[in-house]
């Protein structure tokens, strides 16, 4: 019999719903048929914790006196974005320090989620309104109006593995790539990944309630790069890059246990995001998609050495956990660039707020588009639309 | 008992086989490690000798004789385990087997296994890693 979230959060509220992560229900699942399992089981937490690029934080850092209109902004050395109006700013997590190529926007996040001190730099051409022309001062997030994060692209459903088949070390943001296929990197955490628990997104749309960084966010759109056009396997499972949410939390309230800026040689910043999104056991259907398998969920290899980093190879993320695939005959090592332990740790964290009547599940205020591909971008001699 | 040296040669010493002189006369098990020797240039070998004590005094003392520098591995890989997140990206890197993520998926360093081949300070995200 299907359940409805109101039904859910009744249970949640009363201290009776039944909640595990998504590891444990897909365990539990050799065990029961989907329609025991959603019978029995109301919420299955997902999470990740990776190196998420597409992300970044929105700031007002408060009027000056005499006003200024902030058109070149400064933190720690890393440019911020100046168009929005005199003292809103994004500041994104791969901008890097024009001091230091291993500092960027994803530390000034986290130093200021860690309460310190960070030093604001602005200049305004002067106007009659804001006639101040520059500002130098230090600010914190208590000094700050909003400080919250706004992340375009994040939790993959799904992401290609990589390899090198060429004859350099290669470093990318997929970790250090040896030559001759001499590794092979992932990034996903598998059955416990959020988007591959509820690949249709039946229950995943805007509005949806998640933990971001520690605390409590939302999905606010569908993520940049949306795709429902990658190839799927037998199990509906996307076999490369696909659906993507965007997301928004308090900063203020957030831990750097759950987010952390990360510098990848040669490449730059990024920033690794925790999040979690819980998944109401609606019905049989559901349970099945939740009952998915490390074995079950496929991914490509590919290529980074060849121009459009081309498909050499499908795995699956059991054979990637081994440690080892065999590529070409021969048997490559593996590693995650995602971690599993943090993404277990907030899996459980969601799942201890929900039992303890902290955390209710929301149902879609709308949900993402069904047909959806990415563009590349083209070369164009000049603009024909008026 | 084992021990570990870096082994530097002059260009005049490079086609010596001091290697099976080694094994033969001082009945050591020798695993290298990390090397770059080449013809013309001299060169260096990480090495880890594994015999008794008098055995690997007196080889150390054979190579210096003969003109090759032995200095006991004194460098090591420093790792900040605290600031660790697990993601395991170090261990795509580490042919060695000092890195590897146990059950729990927890990252776990042996520096007994590690060849002080420093790619891991390149490939931690977190830059935790370093030469001391």
């Amino acid at each position: 019999m299907a359940k409805s979230v109101s039904e859910i959060n009744e249970k949640i509220k009363n201290g009776s719903v039944v909640v595990m992560t998504a590891e444990e229900f897909t365990r539990l699942s050799q065990e029961k048929s989907p329609e025991e399992l959603a019978k029995e089981v109301d919420v299955v937490t997902t999470a990740t914790f990776g190196p998420m690029c597409s992300s970044g934080a929105v700031i007002n850092f408060g009027h000056w006196k005499p006003g200024i209109r902030m058109e070149e902004i400064e933190i720690n050395g890393v440019d911020c974005y100046e168009g929005l109006a005199a003292v809103d700013s994004y500041i994104g997590a791969t901008a890097e320090s024009r001091f230091d190529c291993t500092y960027g926007g994803a530390n000034v996040i986290q130093d200021l989620i860690d309460g310190k001190d960070v030093h604001l730099h602005a200049r305004g051409k002067g106007t009659d309104c804001y006639p101040t022309k520059e500002i130098d001062t230090w600010i914190n997030k208590n000094t700050v109006n909003e400080f919250y994060l706004f992340n375009p692209r994040n939790a993959y459903q799904n992401y290609a593995a990589a390899t090198n088949s060429g004859d350099s070390i290669m470093y990318t943001y997929m970790g250090c790539l040896l030559p001759h296929e001499g590794n092979v990197t992932y990034s996903t955490s598998g059955e416990l990944s959020p988007l591959l628990n509820d690949p249709e997104m039946r229950t995943i749309g805007i509005g949806t309630r998640i933990f971001l960084g520690g605390t409590v966010g939302y999905v606010v759109w569908n993520g940049t790069q949306f795709n429902t056009m990658t190839e799927k396997n037998d199990h509906g499972i996307p076999l490369g890059g696909a659906a993507t949410i965007a997301v928004v939390g308090n900063a203020k309230e957030m831990s750097t246990e759950y987010l952390r800026a990360a510098y990848f040689h040669k490449y730059g910043v990024s920033f690794f995001i925790g999040l979690g999104v819980p998944i109401p056991v609606l019905d049989a259907d559901m349970a099945k998609r939740l009952a998915i398998s490390n074995k079950e969920i496929e991914t490509a290899v590919c290529d980074y050495s060849k121009s459009g980093h081309p498909s050499i190879a499908r795995t699956n993320y059991e054979a990637l956990r081994s440690g080892f695939i065999t590529l070409d005959g021969v048997k490559v090592r593996t590693a995650p660039m995602a971690s599993l332990y943090k993404a277990r740790v907030i899996a459980k964290e969601l799942q201890s707020w929900i039992k303890e009547g902290k955390f209710l599940l929301t149902e879609p205020v709308a949900s993402f588009p069904k047909q959806s591909f990415v563009k590349p971008l083209v070369a164009k001699e000049e603009g024909g639309a008026k | 008992m084992k021990r570990r040296y870096t082994l530097r040669f002059s260009p005049q010493l490079v086609n010596k086989p001091f290697v099976s002189k080694l094994v033969k006369s001082y009945d050591l098990e020798i695993n290298i490690l990390n090397g770059d020797v080449a013809s013309g240039r001299g060169g260096m070998l990480v090495v880890e000798f594994e015999g008794t004590a008098e055995h690997l005094k007196e080889a150390a003392d054979w190579l210096e004789n003969g003109g090759v520098t032995v200095s006991p591995m004194s460098k090591d890989i420093l790792f900040d385990k605290e600031k660790c997140v697990e993601c395991g990206a170090c261990t795509a890197v580490c042919s060695s087997g000092a890195l590897t993520l146990d059950k729990d998926a927890r990252l776990v360093y042996d520096s007994n296994e590690c060849v002080l081949c420093t790619l891991c300070v390149r490939a931690c995200p977190l830059q935790l890693f370093s030469i001391a």
